[in-house]
Parts: C-alpha cells; structure tokens; sequence
C-alpha cells in the first residue's frame, strides 16, 4: 500500500475509483450502441413507434436492465461479501445499468408518449435515475457537511464542547455565587462582610455605628421592599448597561451564545444526516411505484400483443 | 423494506475518547469493511483503527474516510455493536482540521 499523507477534505476530491474503469466502459458503450442503432433503424425502416421490432427490442432489454439493477445490488447487499470493496463494485453496476435502462426505455418509447401507462412508466424511470444522482450528490456534499458541523460542536481535542461550555458556566456561576455570599445581609437587614472578609480586621476595631444625623442607615425603612422577600427583584435602568443581558453574570453571555452556536451545529447535523437517510428511502419508493407503473404498463402492452398471437 | 422504513434515532457524531474507546474494544472481524458500499480499495480493518485516532493518514484511508457517506450499513454487522460510521466521521473531523492546519 502506497503509505503518503494524505490531508484535507475538499468539497469536489477528484479521487479515482479505479473500480469503476469496467462499469462505467461498459456502460458507455452500450449507451452508445443503443443510440448508434435507434439512428440506423430511423434511416432503414418506416415502423417508428413504440410497438416495432426495435421498439420491442429496447423494451426488453431496458426493463432487463431495469430488473438487473435493481435485483443484483439488493443481492449484493443482502449476501456475505468475501472481499471488500464488493459492495462498491455492485453499487457501480447498479449505477451503470440504471442510465442504460432510462436509455433503452427512452428509446423505447419513440417520442410516442399517447399511451398514459408507458408515458408514466417513462416518467418514473427518469424519476428514478434523477433521483440516483441527486442522491449521490447528497452524499457526497452532506458528509462534508456533517463533519464541519461536528467539527463545530467538539473542542479541539475532541471533546464534547457543550459540556465544556457548561462546566465554564457552572464554574462563572459559583464563582459569581461565592462573591454574592461574601457580601451577607444580616437578619436586621444590615449588610456586613463575611467571616472571611471580617477576619482580616483586628479584633475589637469594627466601626461604632455612626451618632452623626448625616450617618445614613442601610437598615430597610418600613416603605422599602424587602430585599430578602420573594418578590423583591433588580430592576436595572432601561438604558444602563447593566439591563443588557448576563450584564450581571459577566462571562455568562458569551458562554450562552457559544452554547446556542453549538446547538445550532447539532441541530443542522441531525438535519444532514435526515437528509442522507430519507432521500435513501425516497430513492427506494420511487423503484417501487416504477416497478408498479412498468408491471400497469406490461399488463396494457400484454391485452395489445395477446390478440395479435392469438390469431397467428 | 420495512426494516429501512423503521425510524431509528438518528446517532450524531462521538467525541474523541468516545473514539478511542469504540476503536480499543474493535475485534478487527473486518465485518465493517465487508458491508461497506464505499469503500473500493483493500484497506485492512488495523490501518484503519490506527489512523483514524492518530498520526499520517494514507491515501487510501483518507480516500475511503471522504466517500463514506455515513449510511451506516458498517454498525448492523459489528459482532460487538461498534459504530463504525462515528469512528469514520471522527476520521473525517481529522481531515478538516488537517485542511486547516496546512
């Protein structure tokens, strides 16, 4: 194994498969075998419509394709590989032989689009196939996606950075709680230090309260509210700084607006992720209806070909 | 079908120790790879582990980590319940920073 770094992400990497040379050649050139002969046909005989020979022969071979594309991937991916690499392989062919079938049936239909059966089959098909390749797309471009989101709500090493933004705020929090508590108001509403604080003062040296008429109490008077009851609340000034919000927490609202952004990126992966899944199975149902549309338009096919045998 | 049309919780990314912890308990059966359809090229089940948490990754490995696309078809056949597709969007998380990086 060539053993080189290898770094970055891009959205478009041209990386080679070389697994898919044979599958994509082959491809190609059925596709071009089929359009070499639709234009032949159109110049040697004047039966162009949908129940020629050559309509008949692309009928069959596209709901062939159709049919091989469908069963031998579902194969693949419901048997044990014993390589890897084998899925991949399947998924390349099943990729190929859905276009040859969108293109055989196209052919197929002679730019005759009356009969509503086969119009609808046709219109599936193509369904099908748009489907296919906007899917691929899907994946390609929502892995990216998911990975810069991830990327977002992870730390740089790797951890989970919603629980690290938690912690910060835990931490602020207590830290704010802390300074609060050693701030105390006593039960006769006067504040005083905390023993803490109070102990680094010399015994004996607390302040006498003041005899001075200027001497302003910080006891409540009775027309105050209660600072300790449940109803008191800070009220800032509208227009002071301290109204914005977190003012009061610092640090605090900076960490909540990291927390949303991180939130947001997961909420986005989740999105990407959906998409991948359910497009999945949008792609399946719409095999399904196909299918039903194409069986709806063999059933019309067979009460126009059964009398034609009969007589003969 | 009806298995595909079951809404499972959709698992979002794992942290690094997470990572490391899934890649630690991997029995390397290869069971992951096999199931795979992604990957095209014969990548073993010990490169793999090796890169994806630390040091160089190969060109292979970082082929394989950009065309995963996160189907998840790697967990249902893990004997021992690993998610191989986190383990490989952790692996993609490393290509980016590596992008970043220089």
């Amino acid at each position: 194994m060539q053993k080189q770094d290898e770094k970055g992400y891009p959205w478009f990497p041209f990386d080679i498969n070389r697994q898919a040379f044979i599958p994509t050649l082959v491809t190609l050139v059925l596709v071009a075998l089929a359009i070499a002969s639709f234009f032949i046909y159109t110049r040697v005989s004047t039966d162009l419509s949908p129940d020629s020979v050559a309509g008949y022969t692309y009928a069959i071979t596209g709901t062939i394709a159709m049919l091989l594309a469908t069963v031998l991937y579902t194969r693949a991916r419901h048997t044990r590989r014993s390589k890897t690499g084998q899925l991949n392989y399947a998924l390349l062919w099943h990729i190929g032989l859905g276009v040859l079938a969108l293109v055989l049936l196209f052919l197929h239909s002679f730019a005759d689009f009356n009969p509503r059966s086969g119009t609808y089959a046709l219109y599936g098909m193509i369904a099908i196939v748009i489907s296919g390749a906007f899917g691929r797309t899907v994946d390609r471009l929502a892995p990216r996606l998911i990975a810069s989101e991830a990327r977002k709500a992870l730390t740089e090493d790797g951890d989970d950075r919603i629980e690290a933004i938690s912690r910060n705020i835990q931490a602020i929090v207590s830290h704010n709680t802390e300074n609060i508590q050693g701030f105390n108001i006593t039960k006769r509403g006067k504040r005083e230090l905390s023993p803490a604080k109070t102990a680094d003062r010399a015994p004996g040296s607390a302040l006498p309260e003041s005899w001075d008429l200027a001497y302003i109490s910080l006891a409540e008077t009775p027309q105050e509210a209660n600072r300790n009851a449940q109803q008191y609340r800070f009220v800032p000034d509208p227009k002071s700084p301290l109204s914005d919000p977190g003012a009061l927490i610092p640090g605090y609202s900076e960490q909540m607006e990291k927390l949303q952004f991180a939130q947001q990126a997961l909420l986005r992966e989740r999105f990407f992720r959906a998409l991948i899944r359910y497009w999945r199975i949008f792609h399946v149902l719409m095999v399904l209806l196909t299918i039903g549309l194409t069986l709806w338009h063999l059933e019309y096919a067979a009460t126009l070909l059964i009398p034609i045998f009969l007589h003969h | 079908m009806l298995k595909m049309l079951k809404p499972n919780s959709i698992i979002l990314h794992k942290t690094r120790p997470q990572v490391g912890q899934e890649i630690q308990a991997c029995i390397g059966c290869n069971e992951c790879l096999l199931a795979c359809p992604a990957v095209s090229e014969p990548i073993t089940i010990d490169v793999l582990n090796r890169e994806t948490i630390s040091g160089q990754v190969s060109a292979p490995v970082a082929r394989f980590a950009r065309s995963c696309y996160q189907c998840g078809a790697c967990v249902a056949p893990c004997p021992v319940g690993l998610h191989r597709d986190a383990m490989m969007m952790w692996l993609k998380v490393r290509l980016l920073s590596m992008l970043d990086e220089g």
